[in-house]
């Protein structure tokens, strides 16, 4: 029953993300931007695309970083027009979205704090989406309790602290260890959220999620090899919303090398794809950007349905991996590596 | 007796040259390589920035002090050339740090050592020769070390503990790049060394045909 009710609270938005979901970059816009030789030629061809007057009202030079960041900056303009008229449960929906980022904050505000970074360096290049009113203050935290106690009980992102409080000195392990502790505890709940949502929500949304805590263990795995973290501290990194909970993680936390996790994927048919051995012909393409492709593929999917929240978190992350896309394509420009151009993800082809 | 000698200076004359030939050969050789490396260095870290996120690979990530993992030693050998050869300081523990870095400062002007940056990983090429400059003073200005801190840890982590492949090899690419600066630096002491002796050679062999054919003069007469 949810069709008759749905557009009296989220229609406008729902046609509002739609909307802006048509001006996603196309196959032909991809290919311009690839024959471009300079920046300022890509920065022309954007003109013609929804981006707009983007890159031409800034007045500094024109580097891969400032794209990036403009690129970051009319996201982020996108989503405060949706979140500003949004109507629980959406706007709970569309705050979710955000906790992500805020947790990327965090972690980066620590890390410039043990760098010596001044704040007010570090500050404006955290991502706008995760902004909160304590964000200054995070740096000043020497353990993860003080973080908590101090300056985070009062921020969204208190509840996620339950298994992430303790009293070792935040250095960069603890760092990493409480940025997956916290992304697990974020995505268990707005798992458990969107499945409480019940309908077409939880029908596009829960597999994305359970794909995302999958994806998060494969890679906490294969980037832990050769490092101080050990398979019973990865363990307690694993999100268990996942498919691969539990007797995949048991696997996962055991597994020595890479071999022995492309033999925990090949149990499970949709990241056995993942995992295989590349044809030749496709270059050398790492496995995030596998990844990558296939989670474009479970979003494009949130827009073959109507009446749901879906489509907002997956209009996000088609726009980020949108950003991606240009970002590496400016970067191929700038470094004149033209072979390797192609390696961006189309979206819907 | 001349002759002789004309005909040795002769052989080594092109002895040089070929030795000064396969030198420049191999210049030639190692400067790609070395301009292989870095493209392939700085494009490895751009797929690091791609999967990581653009600002999670930046100059936000490295502190503005930093201190070299690796020593360039300068040797001077008899033959005038100069040999380069890189030292990679070994991991220390963490209590060691704090007597060793004055131990560091003791001996360093006494040492025929010119201390090398180690690569910082930043995304502004421009920048890397400031921070070269101004990091150079670093070691003279502190001598106390915080007992927290450790200076001798491996540059990836700058970037977090679960870093990407791609970042692992735009490190394996910068550190080759080191060796075959050091390497590269000493050939061409030794070409410019090679090119002198040439020129010496090339003085010395009219020299040696004008007394030759005087003598040889003398002796039909």
């Amino acid at each position: 029953m949810a069709e008759l009710s749905f557009n009296k609270d989220h229609g406008y938005l729902e046609g509002l993300v739609r909307g802006m979901k048509a001006g996603i970059l196309t196959d032909t816009d991809y290919h311009n931007l690839a024959q471009c030789d300079t920046l300022d030629d890509m920065k022309l061809h954007l003109q013609s695309t929804d981006y707009g007057k983007m890159l031409s009202s800034s007045e500094e030079d024109l580097t891969v970083s400032l794209v990036d960041s403009k690129l970051r900056e009319n996201l982020v303009t996108e989503f405060s027009c949706l979140r500003s008229n949004a109507l629980p449960p959406l706007s709970t929906f569309l705050d979710y979205i955000t906790y992500s980022y805020m947790i990327d904050n965090v972690v980066m505000l620590i890390t410039g704090a043990l760098k010596q970074r001044d704040v007010a360096e570090v500050l404006p290049r955290c991502h706008p989406l995760g902004a909160f009113d304590q964000m200054a203050a995070v740096g000043i935290a020497r353990t993860p309790t003080e973080l908590y106690s101090a300056i985070l009980v009062d921020t969204p992102l208190a509840p996620f602290f339950q298994e992430a409080v303790s009293d070792t000195n935040l250095d960069e392990m603890e760092a990493e260890i409480l940025r997956s502790k916290l992304f697990k505890a974020y995505l268990e709940s707005f798992h458990s959220f969107c499945k409480s949502l019940g309908g077409a929500t939880r029908d596009t949304m829960c597999p994305v999620l359970e794909f995302e805590a999958d994806r998060r263990a494969f890679i906490i795995t294969v980037n832990s090899f050769g490092t101080d973290l050990s398979g019973a501290d990865r363990s307690a990194l694993y999100p268990s919303c996942g498919k691969l909970y539990p007797e995949g993680l048991q696997l996962l936390a055991r597994a020595e090398d890479h071999e022995q996790v492309k033999a925990v994927a090949d149990c499970y048919p949709g990241y056995k794809i993942i995992f295989d051995d590349p044809e030749p012909e496709s270059g050398c393409k790492t496995l995030e950007d596998r990844f990558f492709e296939q989670e474009v593929k479970l979003n494009t999917l949130a827009f073959l349905q109507q009446f749901h929240f879906g489509v907002f978190y997956s209009y996000i992350k088609l726009k980020e991996q949108e950003s991606r896309n240009i970002v590496w394509i400016a970067e191929c420009v700038t470094q004149r590596q033209k072979s390797k151009i192609h390696n961006y993800i189309p979206i819907f082809k | 007796m001349v002759v002789l000698e004309l005909e040795e200076s002769s052989l080594l004359l092109d002895e040089k040259l070929l030795r000064f030939m396969d030198q420049l050969e191999l210049l030639e050789e190692k400067r790609a390589a070395l301009n292989s490396l870095i493209e392939q260095g700085w494009f490895s870290m751009a797929k690091a920035r791609y999967s990581m996120g653009n600002k999670r690979v930046s100059a936000l990530q490295y502190a503005s002090e930093i201190e070299p993992l690796v020593c360039v030693h300068a040797r001077t050998l008899d033959n005038g050339e100069v040999d380069f050869c890189t030292e990679r300081s070994k991991q220390k523990a963490r209590d060691e740090v704090g007597k060793e870095a004055r131990s560091i400062e003791d001996i360093g002007p006494q040492e025929e050592g010119v201390r090398r940056r180690n690569k910082p990983k930043n995304n502004i090429p421009e920048k890397k020769e400031g921070e070269e400059a101004s990091s150079e003073k670093a070691p003279e200005v502190t001598p106390i070390r915080k007992s927290d801190q450790n200076p001798q840890q491996d540059p990836l982590k700058w970037f977090g503990i679960l870093v990407p492949q791609t970042l692992k090899q735009a490190q394996s690419s910068f550190t080759q790049v080191i060796e075959l600066s050091a390497e590269i630096a000493t050939l061409q002491t030794a070409i410019l060394n090679s090119r002198q002796e040439l020129k010496q050679c090339r003085k010395d062999k009219p020299i040696l045909q004008e007394v030759s054919a005087t003598r040889l003069e003398k002796l039909t007469d």
